[in-house]
């Protein structure tokens, strides 16, 4: 029962925290600038950040992620158990629950949202919830997973967006003819428990959500949650237009600040220029297959090239460069803020001499040339591939870039064709298993393409999805991360956090590492 | 000028446009890159692109694909925005208004701003004045549109607060409010376009016989510019006016983008970044439609200004 206790205790402490606050304002609306609008607010059919980034504050879960984003907290269930052989996983309902219309959320809501969005033929996101063989309802308040084996992913995969429940009755009236269908026409004017509740949506414009009356949680002031009375969402795609926005008082937040404009806006007296910890991570995805698709030999097959290049590259003048210095070194493959991720310090620290004496190792001739795929336009992979292409050439590699636009970039890397693109990676889940699974576990999708294999490495993986013992489970992710640093499947460049721009009278308003906004304890001073 | 030329005209954009609609639909297909990547993420696995893809009947041959899009078409149907989620047509219906708004209203200020300064300049030729409005014309002319867009929102807008940092208005009076920076923006290039045609086309004709014939007469000055000069300058300008505004809904895309307005032109960028054929091929169609439209009214327009230009 320590899981009971760890819950509680979680839930304790938040409630502690907030209990030395100061007061809180209710009422009022926030005007809230975003990059892009959402595209579909289905918690199962959705594809993209900008819908799951905001996904929550519409429709609740049986869990949630604790505000440092890296265990879980009490949501609709007020907690869970695991049997001792962990095939049973077991979860109490919170009583009395509504959805945004005042219909009461019951066990069979639950049951029917849960099997919908394990089912894999909806969609992609149905591998979190892999491990739930079938889902009982034990009465009223109790809902019980049978399992098809162990699974230590499954509280941080209740706590995330595609297992929100969903009310069944008023879904299942809506019209469509394939489950997509209905999706679609649901989340047009999509009802969930959530704290807030849709209102209105003009598309690429502006999207509304109101306080939901219902929801459970209680805020500081020993009323329920949230303390907004609505939320607007306005699109301004133009960082520059969105930052004058913020400027000009028109909107209370911006989010996705340029790093070029973030001390800028860190002294202006009227904003807080707040840098969320994330689980982002930006690097160089390498091909290390022997031949490359045109059928030239790689020189990046070859371990220790790939290491010399890390070496060679100076990751505290990267991030000078690009971030301005809001970032940080990378410490493994997977942030230094998804759990159990291994921090022995930054990997490849900068070292020319090492560079030098393991390309000489490996006989790379002076002059020897290597490619990578850039994004036209992006100002951040411009100035990534021009730093490395400069530090490279002081150890006689020359870096040939390649500028292309995403859909053209996306098609060839998965056709691995390519020798290194700029990528960057942010988790959906507060889990080490995803990250893990596309960059390192060869079956899932040839470890980002790049044909990174090692045989140990996804045994390890394979078994660490049915380690319930953190302890053992934390060493299985600590060896595959060894394993993963040691042969360098990556050009390790460097963390970086969401930079999000608020009015000064705005607080509470949390991003956990995650991305996802949290807009139940926001509120704006008067 | 018959009605007879304008249903011909209007025949003929038929043809036009079919051929715009296969040369689209091909086009966007070679292009590199599918509709998966913006749906799916980088990271989505092969069998999950399959699935989408076949969903999407992009699995089947391009002419397969073409005749159902054109059984579609033909039904009025334009297919559903793959990443929107939504029908073309409902997307296309909600943007254009704002688009065409945008665009004429910076048409309209582009003629307030080109014509009494091309007379002024004309006028005074070859002193401080006409030099003066040709330099900050050229000003106008030479900068990129999201630089001008930027510099106005930055000192109207964020600055002197005379004006709300881009957006759209909820009534005519606000979206008046609202667009004014954006079309200033927009206009400003065209105006010194037509700006300069239009002060050489006047100092032309005031060089002409009549006009010294009209001055001789006795006419006021304002009527021989307005009747006489004028009238008989507009012809060329209003021929180059009219090619232009095709040149204007490629500059309110990046206007729209700059200003955050929600028209067909950021749509556009984001279907083209998003391969979202259904609504590339949507809009292009509709923008293809409009700007026929647009050459007819001018050729029209020239008829009506100067009777010498007929049409058979």
């Amino acid at each position: 029962m320590t899981r009971w206790l760890r819950v509680l205790l979680a839930f304790g402490l938040l409630v502690g925290l907030a209990g030395t606050a100061e007061a809180v304002t209710r009422g009022g609306t926030l005007t809230y600038a975003r990059y892009a609008d959402s595209l579909l607010l289905d918690p199962v059919f959705n594809d993209a950040n900008v819908d799951i980034w905001i996904l929550t504050n519409l429709y609740d879960t049986l869990l949630q992620p604790t505000a440092d984003g890296k265990d879980v907290q009490p949501g609709l269930a007020t907690g869970y158990s695991v049997s001792d052989d962990g095939m049973t996983f077991t979860l109490k309902l919170r009583q009395g629950t509504k959805f945004s219309d005042g219909s009461p959320i019951t066990a069979d809501d639950v049951k029917w949202s849960l099997d919908r969005a394990r089912n894999p033929e909806n969609h992609i996101w149905g591998f979190t919830l892999e491990g739930i063989d079938s889902v009982e309802v034990g009465g009223s308040d109790t809902i019980i997973l049978h399992l098809k084996h162990p699974d230590p992913t499954l509280a941080s995969a209740l706590a995330t967006f595609n297992s929100a429940i969903m009310p069944q009755k008023l879904y299942e009236a809506t019209p469509g003819a394939t489950e997509e269908e209905k999706a679609k026409a649901f989340a047009e004017h999509p009802i969930g428990s959530g704290p807030f509740m849709f209102d209105s949506w003009q598309r690429g414009t502006e999207m509304v959500i109101k306080r939901n009356p219902y929801y459970w949680q209680m805020g500081e002031d020993g009323k329920p949650l949230p303390y907004l009375d609505e939320v607007r969402f306005v699109v301004i795609p133009d960082d520059a237009t969105r930052i004058l926005k913020l400027q000009a008082g028109e909107v209370d937040g911006a989010e996705f600040i340029p790093y070029t404009r973030v001390a800028e806006l860190k002294n202006d007296p009227n904003l807080d220029m707040i840098l969320f910890p994330s689980t982002r991570v930006q690097y160089l995805t390498v091909n290390v297959r022997p031949t490359l698709k045109d059928g030239k030999p790689n020189v990046l097959a070859d371990p220790k090239v790939r290491q010399a290049l890390n070496y060679a590259i100076d990751k505290k003048a990267v991030i000078k460069v690009v971030t301005h210095d809001v970032g940080k070194p990378m410490v493994s493959f997977m942030s230094s803020a998804t759990p159990m991720a291994v921090n022995n310090g930054p990997v490849y620290p900068y070292d020319l001499e090492k560079a030098k004496a393991l390309l000489k190792e490996a006989g790379v001739a002076e002059g020897t040339e290597v490619s990578c795929m850039g994004l036209a336009g992006n100002a951040d992979e411009t100035a990534i591939l021009s730093t490395v292409q400069a530090m490279w050439a002081q150890v006689g590699v020359k870096l040939n870039v390649e500028y292309l636009d995403n859909a053209t970039r996306t098609a060839r890397y998965r056709a691995a064709d390519f020798q290194m693109r700029v990528a960057a990676w942010t988790d959906d889940i507060a889990d080490p298993s995803e990250i893990t699974s596309y960059f390192a576990y060869f079956p899932n999708i040839e470890s980002l393409h790049g044909g990174w294999e090692d045989k140990k490495v996804d045994a390890l993986f394979e078994a660490s999805q049915k380690e319930v013992d953190k302890t053992k489970r934390a060493e299985m992710y600590k060896e595959i991360q060894q394993t993963y640093i040691e042969s360098a499947p990556i050009m390790f460049l460097y963390e970086s956090p969401y930079p999000v721009a608020l009015r000064k009278q705005v607080k509470g308003l949390n991003k956990i590492p995650l991305g996802n906004n949290i807009f139940s304890g926001a509120y704006v001073e008067k | 000028m018959s009605l007879n030329y304008v249903v011909i005209r209007l025949a003929q954009i038929v043809p036009t446009f079919f051929l715009i609609m296969v040369v689209i639909f091909v086009l966007v297909r070679l292009l590199p890159g599918d509709p998966t990547s913006a749906i799916l993420g980088i990271h989505a696995s092969n069998e999950a692109v399959a699935r989408i893809n076949a969903e999407l009947g992009l699995d089947r041959s391009i002419p397969v694909q073409f005749g159902l899009f054109f059984e579609h078409f033909l039904r009025g149907d334009f297919g559903d925005s793959i990443n929107l989620k939504v029908p073309v047509m409902s997307l296309v219906l909600e943007r254009l208004p704002v688009t065409l708004f945008l665009t004429v209203f910076a048409a309209l200020l582009a003629v307030v701003l080109a014509v009494p300064m091309a007379l002024l300049a004309a006028v005074r030729r070859d002193t401080l004045v006409d030099n003066g409005i040709r330099a900050g014309f050229q000003v106008g002319l030479s900068m990129p549109v999201f630089y001008i867009g930027i510099v106005l929102l930055t000192f109207l807008a964020a600055k002197l607060r005379w004006f709300p940092v881009g957006g759209f208005g909820h009534s005519f009076g606000e979206d008046i409010y609202h667009l004014f920076l954006p079309a200033l923006t927009l206009a400003l290039s065209l105006s010194a376009v037509l700006m300069r045609n239009l002060r050489s086309s006047i100092i032309d004709v005031l060089d002409a016989e009549y006009v010294d014939f009209a001055r001789a007469k006795g006419l006021r000055n304002r009527l021989v510019l307005g009747r006489h000069v004028l009238r008989n300058a507009l012809t060329s300008t209003v021929a180059l006016f009219g090619l232009n505004i095709g040149t204007l809904f490629g500059g309110a895309v990046i206007t729209e983008s700059v200003f955050a307005i929600p028209g067909i032109g950021r749509l556009l960028i984001d279907s083209i970044y998003g391969r979202d054929y259904p609504v590339i091929q949507g809009l292009t169609l509709v923008l293809a439609v409009l700007v026929s439209l647009v050459f007819l009214a001018t050729d029209l327009v020239q008829a009506w200004i100067d009777p010498r230009v007929s049409h058979r």
